[in-house]
């Protein structure tokens, strides 16, 4: 147990420095973008009326003083860190003034229950589905998964999202398509939202399994029928072991160990797709909050959408890192 | 209980395969018969790709394509309960495997499942054939590790976590857990140095004897055979060509074959070059007609290439498929310290 200790505090260790690495990298990319906020509200507030232009110049002044523009770049980013770890990215612009990190928060839950969901959901079905295809090699049900996991594992998940919004928003009016729950219904732990929750993530969520659950088929079913010739099945079937322990106990569980470090590394492209999937639904997440900001010029919300995707992505992979050696007993910890 | 115990007669199984767009049948296991008693120790000798896998295959009712069973039959017989393993239905195996039926698998590196603990393995193994549960099932496992003089922590280490010679001993200990009538063993020592395989081999011994099963082996080690076997027979090119007591075998052998693979062991003091065989041995889907070893046997005639040599007595429990068996002599005399001493050993 105590190896285990040791283990998972080198992970935490690693993990400080990938969430290190990972938004030093967004505040780099953050200050040298070339739309500047200050211009940006300036921009905007002139816009409306006129100002005489020592007044600009003050407002001028007196952004980029809020903003910490004025201090040369070491101490900006020693304030980025000093203000990150009390969880304070400044204001936004887009929704100015709340605070960036208050929008990310607001927008984090939707993401990752969506996220968790639709990932958990297509990695459990597609290794279940596609172990029990590679034991089963005759079985015409099977084959017939088979076949289809080959045609919609090449689609993209954006081509998914259109394809569930044509058929069940268009053609077939069914679902709702926009939104993360229903307008009449105000936000609250009642059984009534949660369904409206449940009910609008359904089309999301279904358009991300279908995208992911093709692959982790395959890959599944072509590790299993490697594994159903290794000797400890063949062992097991001569000994006469229940034909359920061999396929769960023998077959797949041996096959889950590179399947969870296949899952560990799908996590990272995963966040960045959802993006596109938030965009089609108009989903209430973090995808939509980054392009907002994106298009808002708003570089310190971006910054704090970057660090929190950061900070989400290792902590996942954390998690997986941590579940590994009691999945694999013959994974070294320590 | 009386009778042998397996009975396979004209026992014909073979690989039906497709190759480069043409249909071969490659005859792993060409009419054998033979017959196994309660208690004894059957070893069956052969090189490489002779069929002796495929034959334990069979017996063990794990034939799967492209090898099929095409001719002859096995019966064994398990208390007045007759069971043939090439045409028992999958629910009727399953019935006998491990009570009555079990197996020692070659390769003691892979046989058991990396991500199970050995207790579990047990478990999965064991306990519907023994019929036990809780604290009774327990006991049953501990007293038959304590038997194989195993320590209890085997049962929570992880396969990897075990050196070769005790995974095979603990393959050994699944095997015999539930007192089988009959095991089959295929290669049990491969991959062991010498002194773990002496080890896991006085094991088997000791717990076959106590008992009083029977075991069928395969191993192309003749070293092992001399030490385990009862009776041996020998396999040439998918044919069983030569039976008899160990004993008979090595110092009287009555075909050419058995002959040269008895003179090809070492022994200790002994310097003399070992008579080799010219040629390799013949393809099993295209054999030679006739005796199947007459391209390559110096005491080959004309009538080896055209009639096949049935297996016949020529001594008490010895039987031996070929044409001149009367002429075949020990292709080394033993000395005095020479083979008989290692067939004591």
């Amino acid at each position: 147990m105590r190896s285990y200790a040791f283990f998972a505090l080198k992970r935490l260790i690693q993990l400080a420095v990938v969430v290190f690495a990972g938004t030093s990298a967004a505040f780099l990319v953050a200050h040298f973008s070339p739309i500047s906020p200050v211009e940006t509200i300036i921009g905007r507030v002139s816009g409306q009326s006129s100002f005489s232009p020592a007044a600009i110049e003050s407002l001028r002044a007196t952004l980029t003083e809020l903003f910490g523009f004025d201090e040369p770049l070491w101490q900006q980013y020693l304030n980025f860190w000093s203000r990150f770890i009390r969880g304070d990215l400044g204001p936004s612009l887009i929704a100015f003034p709340t605070p960036a990190m208050e929008l990310v928060m607001r927008a984090l839950p939707w993401t990752v229950g969506l996220l968790t969901v639709a990932i958990v959901l297509a990695w459990l079905l597609g290794n279940i589905l596609g172990g029990l295809a590679g034991y089963y090699q005759n079985s015409r049900l099977l084959k017939g998964f088979g076949v289809i996991a080959i045609g919609i594992q090449p689609i993209p998940y954006y081509i998914t999202a259109f394809l569930m919004v044509v058929l069940f928003g268009y053609i077939w009016p069914v679902m709702p398509i926009s939104g993360g729950f229903a307008m009449e219904i105000r936000p609250a732990w009642t059984l009534d939202f949660i369904l409206t929750v449940l009910w609008h993530a359904l089309l999301p969520a279904a358009s991300l399994v279908l995208a992911g659950i093709g692959t982790w088929f395959l890959g599944m079913r072509a590790l299993v029928s490697n594994i159903v010739t290794e000797d400890y099945v063949t062992y097991a079937e001569l000994a006469g072991v229940r034909r359920g322990t061999i396929v769960g106990g023998y077959v797949i569980r041996n096959a889950l160990v590179p399947q969870l470090t296949a899952l560990a590394m799908a996590l990272g492209g995963i966040f960045s797709g959802t993006i596109i999937t938030e965009q089609v639904f108009s989903y209430p997440g973090l995808g939509t909050l980054l392009i907002r900001a994106v298009n808002g010029g708003d570089s310190g919300l971006v910054l704090a959408v970057s660090c929190v995707a950061v900070i989400a992505v290792a902590a996942a992979i954390f998690v997986i890192d941590l579940l590994h050696p009691l999945l694999d007993p013959r994974v070294k910890v320590g | 209980m009386t009778g042998p115990i397996l009975t396979v007669e004209g026992l014909k199984a073979y690989y039906q395969i497709c190759q480069f767009g043409q249909h071969l049948e490659v005859r792993a296991v060409d009419d054998i018969s033979l017959q196994i008693e309660r208690g004894e120790v059957y070893g069956i000798a052969g090189e490489s790709s002779s069929g002796k896998t495929s034959l334990i295959k069979v017996l063990a009712a794990a034939t799967r394509p492209p090898l099929r069973v095409v001719g002859g039959s096995a019966r064994y017989d398990f208390g007045g309960k007759g069971i043939d393993p090439t045409t028992a239905s999958e629910a009727e195996i399953r019935a006998i495997r491990w009570r009555h039926l079990s197996y020692i698998m070659q390769g003691s590196m892979s046989v058991l499942n990396p991500v199970r603990r050995i207790e579990r393995t047990f478990r999965d193994f064991a306990q519907r054939p023994l019929g036990l549960s809780g604290a009774a099932y327990r006991d049953r496992i501990e007293e038959h590790l304590d038997h194989l003089r195993l320590p209890k922590s085997v049962l929570r280490a992880y396969p990897h976590e075990l050196s070769g010679g005790m995974r095979q001993r603990v393959t050994i200990g699944l095997a015999t857990v539930c007192r089988p009538d009959f095991m089959i063993a295929d290669e049990p020592t491969t991959a062991l140095d010498v002194v773990v395989q002496k080890d896991v081999l006085s094991l088997l011994r000791t717990v076959q004897q106590d008992m009083g099963a029977s075991i069928i082996f395969v191993t192309h080690d003749m070293s092992v055979h001399a030490n385990m076997a009862d009776r041996i027979g020998i396999i040439y090119a998918g044919r069983l060509v030569e039976e008899g007591p160990t004993r008979t075998l090595f110092t009287r052998s009555r075909h050419p074959y058995t002959a040269h693979l008895v003179a090809s062991l070492p022994v200790i003091g002994d310097t003399r070059p070992r008579p080799a065989l010219e040629g390799r041995p013949p393809s099993l889907a295209n054999p030679p007609r006739g005796c199947r070893f007459h391209p390559r046997c110096p005491l080959a005639i004309e009538r080896c290439a055209r009639e096949v040599p049935p297996l016949e007595a020529v001594g008490q429990r010895h039987r031996s498929a070929c044409w001149r068996a009367e002429d075949v002599r020990p292709l080394l005399i033993p000395g005095e310290t020479g083979q008989t001493a290692m067939v004591q050993a």
